[in-house]
């Protein structure tokens, strides 16, 4: 579908992205993740056309489009701020494509109806403008305007970072459903992993211009690629060398295991590295339960499900396990 | 080749447009700034002497010799004690009716505010009447103090007197915008630390404001030393009105007045240009901004000594009565026939619209006893014609000119942001900004002495002969709002999301399609903003009018000067006083329409407009059931 191919962008000296290669499947939801500056914006960016790239291609469904202009990619935007026009009514802000393809009008209504129909946008919030819809109702209107024109994909540049925590998850949920509906091909850019992991067919993990992997969101979680991969999405604890080489592993190699992998006052086991630890604090989370643990000359952090019979206190005595198969080891960086 | 961010998805302007653009770009900015007052700085080193040669020195030489050092003293003297004046009087009224709990400060700050409609030529003249030695204040105070001076309002004091008060419009705008921006989580943390009121007003209030304040400090400083109105109409030797005094004059009556005029201009250029570095210096090292995330709004402070808060609450109205004074007085008398205002005494059986209205006949009794009919010796403002002429010559040109600024800066402000971080761009609006540091006198002078002659480049056409003086004035009125115009209109195109652009043109919008559906609209209010107040401006100036002075280009505000000339002499021109009563309140309904229009209609978002409609229609729809309910 979507296809990009050694891409370099510069900006002045600065290169942004070295020689990036993605594909992209028809219907896929493909998410670009990373922290600030890693990016993935500006791939975004380059595949809808505000950035032309130094060296590479961007192909959609086999044609070369690296250099078509922006209105004739036929790829929709959700922009971060939703960039709805302030002065325009719903109504008019979904119907402004349609316009400049001068369309009849009559067909203009049809098509903005039926948009409507499907995003949940009443006749009544139609005619209001923007301002008087809310964080969620904005957002809709963003994926209706994208979406009444009929792209082939839809880019979505950080849709949810302008809400509220609750609403984020809601809509999450429903942005999911719409896209399956639709069956629309979706890129969607965000740096919560949360995010990532619960909507995306396939992840790019993005750093310093680089993808780091692309897989499932249960590959580049349980089997990330690289040490970077491993760190920014979810929480991991690097083991001191003290427990490495009492677990005979690699001095060479740095080696983590993920909080919820970490096993405490569990059933002995052969072949498990058990050590004594005492609980330094905990941190409540409701559905669980996090624990900080001194232990083998560091802190362990453990996550436990809370279960509503055993909450250990700080100063505690226990006893923490690792399997050897939950260790992640990644070689280590030159500085 | 690099990658570079799209600014376009093809050429947005043919090279045709690109290429006229910037060629009438150059010929304006050459034509119309640099060149005039090129040659008025050259002409203060091209006067003659007695036996023609050409002596660069001799008007410098003339200046130092002679009385003219005395205005610039003079001007400097308004200037420095102005900034005195101004800054405490425009600091206690934002003070008084934001920031200390003061009652009825909602009243008081309409009070203080009436210098926005009501300023210029309108004002000294209202003033004049109020304050000159038969005024009705200076009669009142007469009789209550008999020894006193009624000549009191004239001259130094009567311009500083006038000025103080006409000059805290700034004030008013922008030191309320900054003590409304203050964070009171600040005030409160000081109080709590056990600060004392007084000790918070001035360590932690009065700090944020200083940038604000030294703003409008050098804008008040400029302001009195291109003082023009008061002083010309006050009898106070400035500069300014001697420059048009100069400007006028022929060398048949005084040596090299043209040069002279030069000269003072040329000096007031200087003291402009470094109080505008100096002020954009100070500027560029930034403002203090809240770093609260949440911003807790102001809360006003009750004063707690009983005697302190009475005083200040006799301070307070004392200053609504000055400033009010006037405003009502003039409201009254131009409903009030021609003896009573000429008398300056209320007469209650004296009530009349003539002064706004109709024409009257006025008949008299001659010295050898036979009865004179003057025809149409009382007129008002709508009959009579001079009125009439200049009202309508100057709502045309200003609205002309204030058009133009707006157009001239939205298109460069439009090209500005496309090039940001590029030379051309920042050459642009150089240019559109170089008017800032000239004073409007120099640019007027320049036009009325180099565009008195055929001018090759216009025409071969003489700008200030006849009518083609307006075609003048709409230049010199556009030319000296450009920067104004500019600062507005580029504050405004920040405000638009760059989103917006990106989201019109992935739909497929071009760029002047983007520009008329999406930018523009966004930034419309402010454009109508700056074009209202640049038309308020212009409306009642009179500096340019009187430096342009001349029949085919006589300014409602020249005409409101010279209304009283000549009044009642052999039963003519009667009621000229109420008439510019009611001229007064004509351009105080006129500004305060407008300031409504812009700042109370423009400035309604697409919600407010959407909602008004919709209680309309529910209204009306309402009207029509009952409507068809009642017919059979």
């Amino acid at each position: 579908m979507i296809h990009l191919m050694d891409i370099v962008v510069k900006f002045g000296d600065f290169e942004a992205l070295h020689n990036i290669s993605v594909h992209v499947k028809e219907g896929e939801f493909f998410t670009f993740l990373g922290p600030s500056g890693c990016g993935k914006t500006t791939t975004l960016r380059t595949i809808t056309g505000f950035i032309e790239p130094v060296s590479g291609t961007v192909s959609m469904q086999g044609k070369n489009i690296t250099r078509t202009p922006i209105e004739k990619r036929n790829i929709g935007i959700v922009f971060q701020s939703y960039a709805l026009f302030p002065t325009m009514t719903v109504h008019d802000n979904i119907a402004f494509g349609l316009k400049i393809k001068k369309l009849k009008k009559e067909e203009i209504e049809r098509k903005v109806t039926a948009i409507a129909r499907k995003v949940d946008l009443t006749d009544d919030q139609l005619k209001k403008a923007v301002s008087q819809l809310s964080g969620g109702q904005q957002q809709r209107v963003a994926i209706a305007r994208a979406l009444v024109t009929e792209p082939a994909v839809i880019c979505m540049d950080e849709p949810l970072s302008n809400l509220d925590a609750k609403l984020r998850v809601q809509l999450r949920n429903e942005l999911k459903k719409m896209q399956k509906d639709f069956g629309i091909t979706t890129i969607y850019v965000t740096h919560d992993q949360e995010e990532a992991l619960t909507l995306s067919d396939r992840i790019a993990v993005f750093n310093k211009g680089y993808i780091e992997q692309i897989g499932t969101p249960n590959e580049v979680y349980n089997s990330s690629a690289t040490e970077f991969v491993a760190n920014f999405i979810g929480d991991i604890n690097p083991l001191s060398a003290g427990i490495a080489e009492a677990m005979k592993l690699s001095p060479a190699r740095n080696h983590f295991i993920r909080l919820e992998r970490v096993r405490v006052n569990a059933p002995a086991a052969e072949g498990v590295y058990e050590t004594e630890g005492i609980i330094e604090s905990r941190e409540y989370y409701g559905l669980y339960i996090k624990y900080y643990i001194s232990a083998a000359g560091q802190t362990i952090k453990v996550i436990e499900k809370n279960d509503g019979i055993r909450i250990y206190e700080a100063g505690e005595r226990v006893r923490v396990a690792i399997h050897p198969q939950d260790i992640m080891s990644y070689d280590r960086k030159e500085a | 080749m690099q990658g570079t961010l799209r600014g376009k998805s093809g050429p947005n302007f043919s090279l045709i447009y690109k290429v006229f653009g910037g060629v009438l770009f150059v010929y304006l900015f050459l034509g119309f700034m640099v060149i005039p007052c090129l040659n008025t700085l050259t002409s203060v080193f091209s006067a003659k002497d007695a036996s023609g040669q050409t002596d660069p020195f001799a008007v410098i030489r003339f200046f130092l010799a002679g009385s003219m050092p005395s205005f610039v003293w003079n001007s400097l003297k308004l200037a420095v004690i102005l900034v005195v004046t101004v800054n405490l009087v425009g600091i206690s009224i934002v003070l008084l009716t934001e920031y200390f709990d003061i009652k009825g400060a909602r009243i008081l700050r309409l009070g203080y505010m009436t210098t926005l409609i009501y300023s210029g030529v309108a004002l000294v003249t209202g003033y004049q009447f109020l304050y000159d030695s038969n005024g009705m204040i200076t009669k009142w105070l007469a009789d209550m103090f008999p020894e006193m001076n009624r000549q009191w309002f004239s001259g130094f004091r009567a311009v500083l007197f006038t000025m103080t008060f006409a000059c805290t419009s700034n004030h008013a705008l922008f030191l309320r915008n900054a003590i409304r921006g203050i964070d009171y989580n600040t005030v409160e943390a000081a109080r709590n630390m056990g600060a004392k009121p007084f000790r918070v007003l001035m360590k932690v209030v009065m700090p944020t404001l200083l940038p604000t304040l030294f703003s409008l400090t050098v804008m008040t400083f400029i302001t009195g030393l291109c003082a023009m109105s008061a002083p010309t109409l006050l009898g106070y030797n400035s500069i300014n009105p001697e420059i048009v005094r100069l400007a006028g004059s022929t060398t048949a009556d005084e040596a090299f007045p043209q040069a002279r005029a030069a000269l003072l201009s040329v000096i007031l250029a200087l003291f402009t240009i470094v109080l505008l570095l100096f002020l954009n210096h100070y500027e560029r090292k930034g403002h203090y901004l809240s770093v609260s995330k949440t911003k807790a709004k102001l809360v006003k402070q009750k004063i707690q000594n009983p005697v302190a808060n009475v005083l200040a609450h006799i301070y307070a109205y004392v200053l609504f009565i000055i400033y009010m004074t006037p405003v009502v007085m003039i409201v009254i008398f131009s409903f009030q026939n021609w003896s009573a205002v000429r008398n300056k005494a209320l007469d209650l059986s004296g009530w009349t619209l003539s002064n706004y209205f109709g024409m009257e006949n006025y008949s008299y009794t001659r010295s050898n006893g036979k009865i004179s009919t003057r025809i149409g010796a009382i007129s008002g403002v709508f009959a009579n014609e001079k009125t009439v002429g200049g009202i309508r010559l100057s709502f045309l040109l200003s609205a002309l000119a204030a058009a133009l600024a707006c157009v001239i800066v939205v298109v460069a402000v439009n090209y500005i942001f496309k090039h940001r971080n590029k030379k051309r761009a920042a050459i642009v609006e150089g240019c559109l900004l170089f008017p800032w540091l000239l004073p409007t006198i120099l640019i007027c002078y320049s036009y009325r002495t180099f565009f008195n002659d055929e001018i090759w480049y216009v025409f071969n056409q003489n700008l200030y002969y006849k009518e083609n003086v307006r075609f003048l004035i709409v230049i010199a009125y556009a030319v000296v709002k450009l920067p104004f115009a500019l600062r507005m209109v580029k504050a405004s195109f920040y405000a638009i999301d760059e989103e917006l652009t990106d989201a019109a043109r992935n739909l497929g919008a071009s760029n002047l399609r983007t520009f008329l559906k999406v930018k523009l609209p966004i930034v419309l209010p402010s454009i109508l903003a700056v074009f209202a107040l640049n038309f308020n401006a212009l409306f009642t100036e009179y500096d340019m009018g009187a430096t342009f002075q001349k029949s085919e280009g006589t300014t409602y505000a020249m005409v409101i000067q010279s209304m009283c000339n000549e009044e009642g002499r052999d039963g003519m021109n009667m009621n000229a006083s109420g008439r510019r009563c009611a001229s007064t309140v004509f351009i105080m309904l006129v500004s305060g329409l407008i300031l409504y229009l812009v700042y109370g209609v423009g400035a309604r978002d697409l919600s407010e407009r959407l909602a008004i409609r919709e209680r309309r229609r529910k209204r009306l729809a309402a009207l029509r059931s009952r409507f068809t309910k009642r017919s059979p």
